[in-house]
Parts: structure tokens; sequence; C-alpha cells
């Protein structure tokens, strides 16, 4: 644990050096909801009709926000490790006395504490400003998805980094990955109403299921059984990458 | 307890990549380095040095051959490896957004020091490596010498009884470089262990008890700085200051095909294999100039290293 904690104390110290970075990411899904949310939610007038419920833009596109922020999180925190190769510090860092896992987890752990804040300011603002009816009752658990999420994004995208040589090519890379996960889910529209085959792809991304978790806790839209499987499917999504991501990092010297 | 502080047998290094040549970068290596020692490791570019560092300091894996780290396996027992060493890598590694002192206190975390040590220990290392006046500087804000010695520095924060040096003073001045070699040699004094590579061979003379020269992925010269400089070759160094160098004189020690030749302002210094081409090439710069001043001595590391590595590349 001991080492764990190090790694955290070393990224608590990067990110206090730039307030103005730390702001923007705590900000960001905020805005989102409140920009993006708000248009649509007047555009769309009357609300979504989802699986047979009429639900309000703003509160079907608050889970949405949540999980890009995990995807978001995931992406800054993984760009990361170039900043660290240019640094010199990466290599220096696996002659440490830890784990590759530790220093994986290391990395994750503050950015999950992250996420966390910027969950409780997000919904904090959809219930106060757009009054979206929150089920409290499921906060807790709203948080440990956004810790799970977060988790995951970073270690499948940690496994890109460590692969990817150059920063450019990983923007490159992870911009359209981003874009063509978001748009292959639920973040945006409910996926009973868009063409088959765009539903048949959205039902195998990682981030139609982590969506879809985030919206059953948060408004209680979908059926409890599709969302186990979708627990269970994500879970595995992180073991998995946690397991690549570490095997990635033993080679990446 | 074995004397043995690092042990390495047969270790081979290939590099394999696609459409490519596979490249051997360690090729059958074995020495020992005994606890306390200070162990350098020499060599041209590409000679394997830094590949070896990076195996014992598992960064890489072998690709076959045995490397032990006080009696781990580089391979087997990694993390208890790390443990028990401490790294200057090549590249510059330093935090640039951190200032100074959280450089240290991150490393010092990440060896787990406890808080008080760490401070009682910058304020030691900042004494002994110059950089109290620089501890709240950001790494961004230091020169490349200076980044250089806080790399040095923090390695020194811990008691760790290996430490590797991979061309730690490159990029110092004089002055800094002088003041990192002394706390070497202080933290040699106290039992640990220092392996080092370096380009810069007087620096290895003057620190190294023991040394290998390395090319090609193997050693080809080890033992004592006194067994390397003496290994059958025999060089000798002969400096000779004339009130002018002429065309004469020049061609006069030519003739006579010295190892190397270098002038120097009135300064002529040559590089041969035995006594009686010296005492020839004196002979015939005093008939054809004034000599002021001549001195033979024994040839430096760098003499030695230059003519190993030549003739191995000839033979090669």
């Amino acid at each position: 644990m001991r080492e764990v904690l190090a790694v955290v104390y070393r990224e608590y110290l990067i990110r206090r050096t730039s307030p103005t970075w730390l702001f923007f990411d705590l900000a960001v899904p905020l805005l989102y909801l409140l920009m993006f949310g708000v248009a649509f939610d007047k555009a769309l007038g009357q609300g979504l009709q989802v699986s047979g419920e009429t639900i309000a833009y703003n509160a079907f596109f608050l889970s949405g926000v949540l999980s890009m922020s995990c995807f978001g999180s995931g992406m800054n925190q993984s760009y990361g490790f170039f900043v660290d190769r240019d640094n010199g510090i990466f290599y220096e860092f696996l002659t440490y006395p830890m784990t590759r896992s530790q220093f994986l987890l290391g990395k994750i752990l503050f950015q999950c504490s992250m996420a966390v804040v910027q969950c409780i300011l997000t919904i904090a603002a959809g219930t106060l400003l757009l009054h979206i009816a929150i089920h409290w009752q499921f906060l807790l658990l709203v948080l440990i998805g956004m810790t799970i999420g977060t988790a995951g994004w970073f270690f499948f995208l940690a496994i890109i980094a460590f692969r990817i040589r150059r920063n450019d090519t990983y923007n490159t890379v992870i911009n359209v990955t981003y874009f063509v996960l978001m748009f292959l889910s639920s973040t945006f529209y409910p996926l009973d109403r868009v063409p088959a085959w765009l539903s048949a792809l959205a039902w195998l991304n990682p981030l139609t299921w982590h969506t879809d978790v985030l919206r059953f806790l948060t408004i209680g839209v979908g059926t409890l059984s599709t969302v186990i499987l979708e627990v269970i499917g994500f879970g595995l999504f992180l073991l998995l990458s946690f397991w690549y991501a570490v095997r990635t990092l033993q080679r990446a010297a | 307890m074995s004397d043995t502080a690092i042990e390495v047998q047969d270790l081979v290094k290939v590099f394999r990549r696609k459409s490519h040549e596979p490249i051997k970068a360690v090729n059958g290596l074995s020495f020992r380095v005994q606890r306390g020692d200070i162990y350098g490791l020499l060599g041209p570019n590409g000679a394997g040095k830094t590949t070896t560092i990076k195996i014992l300091t598992t960064l890489l894996a072998p690709t076959s051959g045995i490397a032990r780290v006080m009696g781990y396996d580089v391979a087997a027992k990694p993390l208890a490896v790390r443990r028990q060493t401490c790294v200057v890598l090549q590249e510059d590694a330093i935090e640039l957004y951190l200032s100074v002192r959280n450089n240290f206190r991150t490393f010092g975390r990440f060896h787990g020091l406890p808080a008080k040590e760490i401070e009682q220990n910058i304020d030691r290392l900042s004494e002994l490596f110059g950089l109290r006046e620089y501890l709240n500087e950001k790494g961004m804000d230091l020169s490349g010498g200076l980044k250089r010695r806080v790399q040095v520095a923090k390695t020194f924060m811990v008691d760790k009884p290996i430490v590797f040096l991979d061309e730690a003073t490159t990029g110092m001045d004089a002055f800094n470089k002088r003041r990192t070699l002394e706390a070497i040699r202080e933290e040699s004094r106290k039992g640990r262990t220092i392996v080092l590579t370096t380009h810069l061979l007087e620096e290895a003379e003057e620190l190294c008890d023991s040394v290998a020269i390395m090319n090609h992925g193997t050693i080809i010269a080890g033992g004592s700085v006194e067994d390397v400089k003496s290994l059958g070759l025999r060089l000798l160094y002969l400096s000779l200051s004339l009130e002018r160098v002429s065309e004469t004189v020049i061609k006069a020690i030519h003739e006579r095909q010295p190892l190397r030749l270098e002038v120097k302002d009135n300064t002529v210094e040559v590089t041969v294999r035995d006594a009686a081409l010296a005492l020839d090439i004196l002979a015939a710069v005093r008939a054809t100039g004034h000599v002021q001043h001549f001195e033979i001595t024994s040839a430096s590391l760098e003499d030695v290293f230059v003519q190993l590595v030549d003739k191995e590349g000839s033979a090669g």
C-alpha cells in the first residue's frame, strides 16, 4: 500500500502545480451538462421516449456526461505517460521498489478521487439547476461506478499509451477511438430508437455498459437484469485491461 | 554472507524487431563485482554498457544467461533486486513541474523513507551536492548540469547497497563534476557498491577499484585499473616540450609509427608500444630540434582503451 500511496502523493504534487488544469478537469463535465444538455433538452421539447417512459433529455444525458468524464479522466491520466517519458522519469519509476501493478494502481487512485469530485459536482448541478430527480439511495453505488469506470478506461488507454511511442500518434488514435466509442453508445441517445446495426454495435461497447449502469443508478432507467449483465461485462473489461496493461508495462522498457 | 554484490554469467540480450536483423547488444557477458567496490563498465557507444545496466536494474529482461544482484536473480526476483538498488539512468530523469525539494520528497517516498528522514536527507544532500540555493526552483528552470546533479543526489537519499550510475556526470561542468565524484567516493567509503559507466576514462581511472572494457557486447579486458593498463600492451606516454614544433620533427615521429601523436602548441604527445620506441623517438626529436623538457610515463587508461578497442575492431 505504501508504494501505491507514494504514486498518489506524486500525482497530487504534480496536479497541485496547475490549478487551471485542475479547475477545467472538474468543470468540463459540468459545462457539458449545462450547455449541451440544456440545449438539446430545449430542442427536443417534450423529452425522450425511453422504454415506454418520457424522460427529460437533461436527466437522460446526466449518466452520459458521467461516463464521458470517466473516459476523459482515463485519457488525461494515460497521456501523462508521454509527459513522464519526455521527462525521462518514466523509466526511473520502473526501477523503483514497487511492482508494475502498484505503479498503475497508484496512477489511477488519484484520478479516481478526481472522478468522484467531478461526479458530486455534476449531480449537484443537475439537481439544483436542472431539477433532475436523482435516486439518492444509490449515490454511493454511483461513486463506486465512477471509480470503476475511470480505472477501466485508464487501464485500457494505458495499453495504447505503452504501445505507441509518439504522442501525436497517440492523440490521433485516442481521438478517433473516443469519437467512435461515444457515438456508438447510449451516451447521447437511447439505443431502442437508432438503426439496428448501430444498436448492435453499441451493445458491444463498454461505454454503453458503463453509461447504462450509471443511468439505472442515477434516474432508474433500464432493467435490472440487463444492468447486471452490463456490470459483469464492464468488470471483465476492467480486469482484462488491468492484466494486459501490467503485461505491456513490463515490456515497456 | 557472500562477498559478491553482482554476478553476471554468460548474459545475452538480443533485440528483435520486425523486418530488421536481430541485434545482439550483450553477447555472453560474464563478470563479478565485489561488495563495496566501485566498478566501471567502459566501452565505446553501442558496446552494450547501458543494456547491461538496464538488465541489472530490471528494466530489460535478459534473453539468456544469469544476472544476480545481491544474490537475487534479476529475471526471477525483479522486485527484490529493485529493493537493493538505486539507479541514475543515462537519460535525464527529473520531475520538471516539481521543485527540487519535491523531487527529493517523491523519490524518498517511493523508497519508503519516513517524512522526517526525507527532510534530514534533503538537508544533507543539498549541502553535499551544492543544491541548497536551488531547493525551491522547479526542475524545468534548472540547467542541464544541475538537473543531472539533482538526479545523482536523489540516488543517495536512500541507503541501498548498490548504486548504478549510467554516464552520471554527463553535462556537468568541471566544478560540479568534481563535487559529484567526491560525493560518489564518500558514499563508496560507507560500503556501498557502485557500478558506473562512463566515456570519461580519467573519471574511471580516478574512481574505480576495478574496470571492464566492453566492446560488441562482451568484455575485452577486465581487472583492476592497473591490471588493465598493463595488459601486455606496455603502452608508454611520451610528452616533449620543444622550442618550436617543426615539420621535420613531426615527420621524424611519424616515420616511427607511434600509436598516437598529438601536437598542442609547443608540446608533442606520443603514445608508443614499448620503451625502445619511446627512446628512439626522443633521440630523433633531439636530433632535429631543441627539446626543453621531456617526460615518459605509463599510458593512461584512455590510451589502453583506444588501443584495445581498435585492436578488437580490426580483428572483428
